[in-house]
């Protein structure tokens, strides 16, 4: 290379910089955006980044399981104005509902200007975790219960029923699970969960977790929660690894000394499905207004079981002198909840009464 | 004058970026899923295409040639591609929004589309003059608008009929939608040659 | 519980290894650099310099984006990545003219051309410039080294079929007929469809919004 090349090639990027540089400043460049939440907070968020980006940055942490490729759907939020467009990519996640009001995921909203947001104040709440996994042990052939205890912060807030997303490292991506210990227990969480297979995150807690081992979360999230005003009984009807949210709702209600009718109807395939039974049936011993059902739906010879089969919709009409007056807390896989819903909505408890969490 | 209609038709048919060179592809599958957003972005092609072809056509032979600095030119290139793109936009968001929202959105992906440096490239090496180089530009440009528009007709067709397994669906049934195209255009062989 | 094997799974490298060869290699799972992966596949030692090529500038335009990820300006990027790229893609360009003149000729405007490769703009963009230098070189490394197997695989089938050699030499019988069009771009559109429809098989997992995350932070960036 001549000395005239490495000239003509300094003068041209020093040209481009310039009239870059210049371009730049016309159009706003990198400075400092608003991002205000719910009309009353106000942050500062770098232009040019996502949304998502810079609320993690400020230390708010939504939902969102995908690492911001707009591929789960969790990190909704209300835009109110200066997020541009919806994009083609949200469209697959949102109703006409929410594109009238303005939601948006976002993981896909660029900051090009001044935001207004609104969000539920609660998730203004959820913070990063970490944690110190304090035991974890075999529950049965597929399931294992996790207990993390708090590292920095030392304590989480919490609403029985509530869920936090745990981070699987390498991934970087965030998987929820419900809490299944009580909010009084402020430092030591506590899991119920079970292993899929080729599920990255159940995977990763079954296989290759130790105690010891220090990992991340976020949360707490999501509207799944008792409803601790309301003076109506509660009933609860959970399959599987659904009871996690229940064991939280029910041992917060214990904590308080029952103070209304509450029953549990738990239901799993066979008597191996049935998780931490007999801490329900010691509190159950314990309150003459608590008392749990176990309904297995194919129980084997070897099981000799002599309670409740068949579906769990069949069992809670056969129980319950009435159903509408009553408060539902539904917790299970997707199936278990539509066939419940319908049931109760059959039976005319209105819409409000009922509170379900999909697993 | 042959010359030119040659240049030209040689570069629509016989030898398109798109079908025959396999060039800007990210486009040909990224963004040919309407007609719509296809022909805004194949507008938008033909407008940066030949702008940052005369330009570098200038630079090169002004510039670069005179001066022995051609060892430098494919960052040059590639710099004037993505100067001028962002002063385009710019100009054109200013006072044409017009035509700014007709395919201004589609700009700024033209940078990363190697159709446009592929252009630069293949005028230095045959050492086109300027006005080759114009209807080279046009030709090259036009070629890859009406690839990236046949191929998003073709899309919004199929679409509403087409179920390909799944391990096809997106890219993979695009890209045997322009290997077909591809073979119907080797039937242009013969016709012009460069 | 927790043995060693799974463990290792979880950590970061492994992670980005097998991310960057198999569940979300550039080619066949974002359509980046597809250009190159066709244009010039139709003779192994041109899949082979070509895959070398790019792992090679992906790797250092990586590394060199990550050192100075904190001084870039966030609008200027883009000229910033160009740059790296473009000194990179030069070197490369010269290294071939010099030493492996043929290779060099036949591969034409399409080893310059390395430079608006999505893969190397993507890997900047999406990873580098969020990333530490060790953890980006090791990202860049296994997208090329994805991109490379891509790439053999395919000028190697399209070799065989095209001329009946394998890097010029003879592998068939003398009563193999040339497959000519799959030298050419049909048999490279054709072959990679079906590579996508195998792997993407195999993999099982499609995302249904059509372009993917990595395509789609290039464009958006840009």
């Amino acid at each position: 290379m001549t000395l005239q090349t490495i000239f003509i090639l300094i003068l041209l990027l020093v040209g481009i910089t310039v009239i870059l540089s210049f371009v730049d400043v016309m159009l706003g460049g990198s400075r400092q955006m608003l991002l205000t939440i719910n009309k009353d907070t106000t942050l500062p968020a770098s232009g040019g980044g996502t949304l998502l980006d810079a609320l993690s940055q400020n230390k708010i942490f939504i939902p969102s399981a995908c690492g911001g490729k707009g591929t789960c759907g969790h990190c909704k939020v209300k835009v109110d104005s200066g997020g541009g467009d919806i994009i083609s990519l949200e469209e697959n996640f949102l109703n006409r509902k929410e594109k009238e009001e303005g939601v948006r995921l976002a993981c896909q909203v660029k900051v090009r200007e001044d935001l207004h947001i609104s969000m539920p104040e609660d998730l203004l709440e959820a913070k990063e975790y970490m944690a110190e996994v304090a035991a974890l042990e075999e529950l049965n052939y597929d399931t294992k219960f996790l207990r993390l205890k708090l590292l920095s912060p030392k304590t989480i807030n919490f609403k029985p029923g509530q869920y936090v997303q745990i981070l699987v490292p390498g991934y970087e991506e965030y998987r929820a699970y419900s809490i299944a210990s009580p909010p009084s227990q402020k430092d030591m969480l506590e899991f119920v969960i079970r292993h899929i297979r080729k599920g990255l995150c159940t995977t990763f807690i079954h296989k290759a977790l130790r105690v010891g081992d220090i990992i991340k979360f976020t949360g707490p999230y999501g509207d799944f929660y008792l409803q601790e005003n309301s003076k109506r009984d509660k009933i609860f009807l959970s399959r599987n690894t659904g009871i996690a949210p229940i064991r939280s709702i029910v041992m917060h209600l214990k904590e308080q000394g029952m103070p209304t009718e509450a029953r549990s109807y738990y239901s799993g395939r066979t008597k191996n499905d049935i998780l931490l039974g007999e801490e329900l049936s010691k509190i159950e011993e314990e309150h003459d207004n608590f008392k749990c059902y176990v309904v297995l739906s194919k129980p084997t010879p070897d099981d000799k079981w002599e309670g409740e089969t068949g579906y769990i919709t069949d069992t809670v009409p056969k129980f319950e002198e009435s159903l509408d007056d009553k408060e539902y807390y539904l917790c299970g896989p997707p199936e278990m909840i539509d066939a419940a819903m319908a049931v109760l909505s059959e039976k005319g408890v209105p819409e409000e009464q009922i509170f379900f969490d999909k697993f | 004058m042959s010359d030119t209609l040659n240049i030209f038709l040689a570069s629509v048919l016989t030898h398109n970026i798109v079908l025959v060179y396999i060039l800007g592809m990210c486009p040909a599958i990224g963004v040919s899923k309407n007609l719509k957003t296809a022909m805004g972005m194949g507008t938008a092609v033909i407008f940066v295409v030949t702008i940052t072809s005369l330009i570098n056509w200038l630079i090169y032979n002004l510039i670069l040639v005179p001066t022995g600095g051609e060892i430098i030119s494919l960052m040059v290139f590639i710099i004037t591609i993505a100067a001028t793109v962002q002063l385009l936009e710019m100009l054109l968001e200013k006072y044409l929004p017009m035509l700014y929202s007709a395919f201004g959105v589609f700009l700024p992906l033209i940078t990363v589309n190697c159709a446009v440096l592929g252009v630069t490239l293949f005028l230095v090496l045959r050492e086109y003059t300027l006005f080759q180089t114009l209807v080279f530009a046009l030709g090259t440009s036009a070629g890859f608008f009406l690839a990236i528009t046949l191929v998003a007709g073709i899309r919004e067709k199929f679409d509403l009929i087409g179920d390909p397994p799944k391990g096809l669906q997106g890219p993979g049934i695009v890209m045997i939608m322009l290997g077909i195209l591809a073979l119907g255009f080797m039937g242009f062989g013969g016709m012009v040659d460069l | 519980m927790g043995s060693q094997w799974h463990r290792l799974t979880y950590t970061k490298p492994y992670v980005l290894l097998k991310d960057g060869i198999w569940r979300k290699n550039s080619v066949v799972g974002s359509s980046l650099g597809i250009c190159s992966a066709l244009a010039v596949t139709n003779r192994l030692e041109n899949g082979i310099a070509m895959g070398l090529a790019v792992t090679f500038v992906v790797m250092v335009a990586s590394i060199v984006t990550s050192m100075i990820r904190d001084y870039i300006p966030l609008r200027l990027r883009m000229i910033a990545y160009m740059v790296i790229i473009s000194t990179f893609v030069i070197a490369v360009d010269i290294f071939f003219k010099g030493f492996f003149p043929d290779i060099s000729r036949s591969l034409g405007p399409y080893l310059p051309l390395i430079i608006t490769n999505c893969l190397i703009m993507g890997r900047c963009e999406s990873f580098a410039l969020k990333s530490a230098p060790g953890f980006s070189l090791i990202d860049a490394f296994s997208h090329g080294l994805g991109y490379t197997f891509t790439l053999l695989i395919l000028s190697a089938v399209r070799e065989v079929l095209a001329f009946g050699t394998l890097l010029n030499v003879s592998v068939v019988g003398a009563a193999w007929t040339n497959w000519m069009v799959m030298a050419m771009a049909p048999g490279g559109f054709f072959l990679l469809a079906v590579i996508v429809w195998v792997v993407r098989s195999m993999q099982g997992e499609i995302d249904e919004a059509g372009a993917t995350p990595t395509e789609k932070t290039v464009m958006e960036a840009a």
